[in-house]
């Protein structure tokens, strides 16, 4: 079972991802999340922010690499083509899969799908500078 | 303005949204980077990836990519060597 505290700098509450479920360093990465009902920011709207489906993704791609993230942080740094398609609301369970489209220069670009039960909520491609 | 250049100077129109700029508008001697177009590093992951795409060239590193990128000039003649016939 990957650590997740171990790979990732993030912590409670930004830490957005619960379990890897399938990793293979450079190639992809599937990574769960549940929604709970204090866990949403918003007061009186239940829904997660569309800005954390991305960052959920983003902190996906940071299990990508094969070593920790500790000390040596990625940074978001564009997202393109992104897309909602749905609300997120406590007790889904998030699928977050990611793999990357290419790289140069230090930054690669990654596209990710957040799904639930089989359904798109959000696809996007982001561009993230590696450690 | 031969063939390919004129696909190069599209890819980068298309690529990198550059809306309402023409192909006519790009120098072939002016640099891609910095002064000229102006494009920065993501811009650069997205060209390396639109040239792989549309003209099936890779450009594995950044001395690659620096002789490549000098201008569209460069760019083309690097295009033109790599591809397949």
């Amino acid at each position: 079972m990957t650590d997740i505290p171990g790979h990732l700098p993030h912590r409670h509450p930004f830490l957005l991802v619960d379990r890897i479920l399938a990793r293979e360093p450079g190639v992809r990465v599937v990574a769960e999340k549940l929604v709970t009902a204090g866990a949403t920011p918003l007061p009186g709207r239940p829904v997660v922010p569309d800005t954390l489906l991305l960052e959920m993704l983003a902190q996906t791609a940071g299990f990508l690499e094969a070593d920790t993230l500790h000390g040596r942080a990625m940074f978001l740094a564009g997202i393109q083509d992104a897309r909602f398609e749905a609300p997120v609301l406590p007790g889904d369970r998030l699928r977050l899969e990611v793999a990357p489209e290419g790289a140069f220069g230090g930054l690669m670009k990654v596209r990710g799908t957040v799904t639930c039960e089989g359904r798109e909520i959000c696809g996007a491609s982001l561009m993230v500078k590696r450690p | 303005m031969s063939d390919l250049k004129l696909r190069v100077k599209e890819m980068i129109i298309d690529r990198l949204k550059l809306e309402g700029m023409t192909p006519d508008q790009i120098e072939d001697g002016a640099p891609l980077f910095g002064e000229g177009l102006g494009l920065d590093s993501i811009d650069a992951l997205e060209l390396v990836l639109g040239i792989e795409q549309v003209f099936g060239v890779k450009i594995e590193d950044e001395a690659s990519g620096t002789k490549a990128f000098r201008s569209v000039e460069a760019l083309t003649a690097f295009i033109a060597e790599h591809r397949k016939a």
